[in-house]
């Protein structure tokens, strides 16, 4: 067993017991600290779920609302807020709040050091139906996600100027190149084939060149049909 | 051709008596799980009413469909199972009201968040935050007891696909679950 599979399982089980993930953490000290972290942040989970979440009652049990004035009333803010949603939230700034959204939902994906496999490589890409011309020593982070109703390739790439987060929109045009600068990370969304390349740093970091050189590095190959059952969001 | 014997459309008083006996104490079997119920159905829907009600529909299911619980051990189980199945409907069957969770969740105020509580407070707030996709294996592991092969099959996946989301469930809560007692001894990468 490799590390990468004893990680796993060991996230998604941290009681879980085996021989061969036994026999792996008696020789893998990383392992079996991320064992030990995760056994506690499990036994943390279990005591939060252990009492329903306190959730607040927004109305007496049986209490009838007017809800003639609340539909109308909030008709009429609904419009509102739709208008001013779509003045304010122009397709492309929506987009790069979506792709800060998605990668602050995986803090976890900036701490990769080492190269991952290359079959997670490969399963990253071929979900979405990309190729890419980058060794794969320096992709350290590479998960196929859930974002925006497809599939795509998610990875961080180490560079001389520090990691860099990418993501392959192939479902997503933009018209022009889209800088911004929100939750601590520096980004930029380029076009790219049919669809569109975003690339993020944390802080200042350079992203021109990362979008520049993936541009020429991505391949579009023929897309496959998208599976439910594919492992990740 | 003979015809088979006649049963009397009247029960005995005997049969009677050890029916209604296995129904008060099928029925006691359901009400003392309704708690442990609510609270599944609570950390799937994030909705108390629409627990109650889901938790409602399933013990009238499952009390239509009693002559399927043959061991009255696998109840909890079985019951788990109904109920998610009835939220499952529930969910597909029409788009839940939208509220933002800060306004439907009850947030720490500033004494409480200074409390030995906060931390427990912010991790249940942070599984409330997690998507269905996720909330909903790891409830189903954590709180119902299911193995990994159990829930595929209910959630109609993949083992990977499973391990895969319970894995990113526990790694996006990790970060609200304080300091570990080892810090700074984070596991170290290994080349795979």
């Amino acid at each position: 067993m490799i590390c990468e599979d004893a990680r796993l399982l060991i996230g998604a089980d941290p009681d879980a017991a085996g021989a061969e993930l036994e026999q792996h953490l008696r020789g893998c000290e990383g392992c079996r600290a991320l064992r030990a972290e995760m056994q506690r942040v499990n036994a943390d989970i279990r005591h939060a779920l252990e009492e329903p979440p306190v959730i607040r009652v927004a109305r007496a049990p049986g209490a009838t609302p007017a809800w003639r004035e609340y539909a109308l009333a909030a008709g009429v803010v609904l419009a509102m807020a739709a208008g001013l949603a779509v003045w304010v939230l122009r397709p492309t700034d929506t987009l790069a709040r979506d792709v800060v959204t998605h990668v602050k939902g995986e803090p976890e994906s900036w701490l990769g050091t080492h190269g991952v496999s290359a079959a997670s490589i490969d399963h990253a890409l071929k979900s979405s139906g990309i190729g890419l011309d980058l060794a794969s020593d320096r992709i350290v982070y590479a998960q196929s996600c859930w974002f925006r109703g497809h599939y795509v390739p998610h990875l961080v790439v180490e560079t001389t100027h520090g990691p860099a987060t990418v993501l392959i929109l192939r479902h997503e045009q933009v018209k022009a190149r889209d800088d911004f600068r929100e939750g601590g990370m520096t980004g930029v969304i380029v076009p790219a084939g049919d669809g569109s390349i975003a690339v993020l740093t944390r802080g200042r970091g350079q992203v021109d060149e990362v979008a520049a050189d993936l541009r020429q590095q991505v391949h579009w190959l023929p897309e496959p049909a998208e599976t439910p059952q594919t492992m990740h969001h | 051709m003979r015809n088979p014997p006649v049963q009397s459309p009247v029960s005995s008083l005997g049969e009677r008596s050890r029916a209604a006996s296995a129904r008060a104490s099928l029925t006691a079997l359901f009400e003392s799980m309704r708690p442990d119920l609510l609270r599944f159905a609570q950390w799937l829907a994030r909705d108390r009413s629409i627990a109650e009600d889901i938790v409602q529909e399933a013990l009238l299911r499952a009390w239509r469909a009693r002559d399927a619980l043959k061991d009255p051990a696998a109840a909890r189980a079985w019951l788990l199972t109904i109920v998610r199945r009835e939220h499952a409907r529930l969910y597909e069957r029409k788009r839940l009201e939208l509220v933002s969770l800060d306004d439907a969740l009850d947030i720490p105020d500033r004494a409480a968040a200074a409390s030995a509580d906060a931390e427990l407070l912010t991790l249940r707030h942070g599984i409330m935050r997690l998507p269905i996709e996720y909330r909903e294996p790891l409830v189903m592991q954590v709180l119902g007891g299911f193995s990994t092969e159990e829930i595929a099959r209910e959630l109609e996946l993949t083992n990977t696909a499973v391990l895969t989301r319970l894995f990113r469930a526990r790694h996006k809560l990790r970060g609200l679950c304080g300091p570990s007692p080892a810090a700074g001894a984070a596991p170290e990468e290994q080349p795979a």
